[in-house]
């Protein structure tokens, strides 16, 4: 329950701070740190228009977008509290649920019939399906270096001690930090204030949203970046009590927003074609950490 | 601590596989080196000093930093273009590479040999294989040379693994140094990016006796 409140309330200043860093790296004044915020509540008053050639899917698909994004965030823990839901396997429920969101917005953009949207679309099932192995092999190696299975139990029972767990450390950070950046179409892999159609990953697919369900999808990239930034964060808790987690986990959460909005001030965007090249890097990384976890299991040395 | 700098030296591998310019090819080699400096410090501490100093001032001094800058003069005076010019695109050489790391790991935990170091194994079969690959799959003569270096830092991880006990093969390895100096040399004296225009080594086919 802990973590779901946090996380809402974390991903209320996610975008904003993301926005202001960048304001300040480019030398301008820029909007204040709840101008996304408010962006979102004013296109929730607004109504939705449908064009006439899109079916059911199209309306129906930014709500389980959304709804998949909350269910995701309901199986995050926080340190040693569990989310609302947990069983044992749930990164795998973790990663399917938020598959499922994804596929509704493919689909939802391929029911406009406009041929950007199908091409966006497609660019966003690709670079997910490079990202997907990263992220099992990387959830896979913890679990066999905690024996356990669910997050909850195993971010609890991560404890770093030795010189190598350092270096695993460090990489699973990485990892998850660029999965963040593919998943939300982010900077390396995709520009978000890009203006030709043709370049853009995300931005495209969203293009014939408007109204509520334009806003439930910017507010479900905010609660996505601080999702991600609630598992990072978890990493570094392991079983502190809660007047140390909760600081921990907002200094993260800004670390992190501040860290994104830098990436995105000062590095250009990866060509479209080597895309896949730099996201299929995170895959092999993460086998790396699966040797550095045999290592210290001693299964391998 | 070892295994940590050979992890990061395993990464370089990768990113040698998504690289595109020569100067990304020649600041990884360097890189190497400084960690194949990192790795002997650590390793070879219980050798006799005199020994110890040549292999560590041979890993700092040639490999991190001679090498790199002498490889850089060349490209500059020969006007090599700074492009890889590879013959399979980098994806592919990603993957190849990982597969090469996976292929190597399984293969180290085939051997049912206590007395094998098995992470010195894996990395340094792998180093061996990516050059090798690097080899194969470049245009350029230069890329061949550094092709050759990587599989030298592959051969010299492998001697470090039993530097303790045999001193004489890290030498054997530095040998091997010399002898890529060599391959580096006769470049530079001939300066090939000169003579041949396009430094490509289908050119090469041409000469004949």
């Amino acid at each position: 329950m802990i973590s779901l409140i946090l996380i809402i309330l974390a991903s209320l200043f996610f975008s904003g701070i993301i926005i202001r860093t960048k304001s300040i790296a480019s030398g301008r004044k820029g909007p204040g740190i709840f101008q996304p915020l408010k962006d979102v509540i004013r296109l929730f008053k607004k109504g939705s228009v449908y064009s006439k050639t899109t079916s059911f899917i199209f309306q129906i698909a930014p709500s389980i977008y959304f709804a998949s994004i909350i269910m995701a965030i309901m199986v995050i823990p926080l340190g040693e509290y569990k989310g609302i839901i947990s069983f044992e396997g749930d990164f795998v429920f973790f990663a399917y649920v938020l598959g499922v969101g994804k596929f509704f917005s493919i689909i939802s953009a391929l029911d406009t019939g406009s041929s950007f949207e199908g091409m966006g679309a497609s660019r966003e099932a690709l670079f997910s399906m490079f990202a997907e192995p990263a992220f099992f092999i990387l959830m896979g190696s913890f679990t066999l270096l905690t024996g356990h299975t669910s997050f909850q139990e195993i971010f609890a029972s991560l404890h770093f001690g030795s010189y190598i767990s350092y270096i695993l450390w460090i990489l699973a950070t990485v990892v998850l930090v660029m999965i963040t950046m593919v998943e939300n179409s982010r900077m390396p892999f995709d520009d978000p204030k890009t203006h030709l159609e043709l370049t853009m990953v995300h931005e495209v697919m969203i293009l014939d949203n408007s109204g509520f369900d334009l806003g439930l999808i910017l507010y479900g990239t905010s609660l996505k970046f601080a999702m991600y930034g609630a598992l990072i964060a978890n990493l570094f808790m392991g079983s502190f009590p809660l007047y140390i987690t909760i600081p921990l986990f907002f200094g993260m959460q800004m670390l992190f927003a501040i860290a994104v909005g830098l990436l995105e001030s000062f590095t250009a965007r990866f060509r479209m074609n080597h895309n896949a090249q730099y996201i299929l890097t995170l895959s092999s990384v993460s086998l790396l950490i699966f040797l550095g976890v045999l290592l210290i299991l001693g299964q391998f040395s | 601590m070892t295994n940590v700098l050979l992890i990061i030296f395993a990464i370089t591998l990768l990113y040698l596989g998504i690289a595109h310019r020569l100067l990304t090819y020649i600041k990884i080699l360097a890189l190497q080196g400084v960690l194949l400096f990192g790795i002997a410090f650590i390793e070879l501490i219980e050798i006799n000093a005199a020994n110890l100093t040549f292999v560590l001032l041979e890993t700092i001094v040639i490999k991190g930093i001679a090498i790199p800058l002498f490889l850089n003069y060349v490209m500059k005076r020969n006007r090599i273009t700074r492009d890889a010019e590879p013959f399979l695109p980098n994806f592919v050489s990603l993957i190849i590479i990982t597969l090469i790391i996976i292929a190597t790991f399984i293969l180290s935990n085939a051997i049912d040999d206590s007395r094998i170091s098995k992470i010195y194994f894996v990395v340094a079969l792998s180093t061996l294989f990516t050059g090798l690959y690097i080899i194969v799959t470049r245009h350029k003569i230069i890329t061949h040379v550094m092709g050759y270096l990587i599989i030298e830092n592959g051969v010299f991880i492998l001697s470090l693994a039993l530097g303790n006990e045999m001193p004489a093969l890290v030498n054997l390895g530095i040998l091997l140094d010399v002898f890529a100096s060599v391959f580096l040399l006769g470049i530079f004296v001939n300066r090939v990016g000169d003579v041949l225009k396009d430094v490509d080594v289908d050119q090469l086919k041409s000469l004949k006796d």
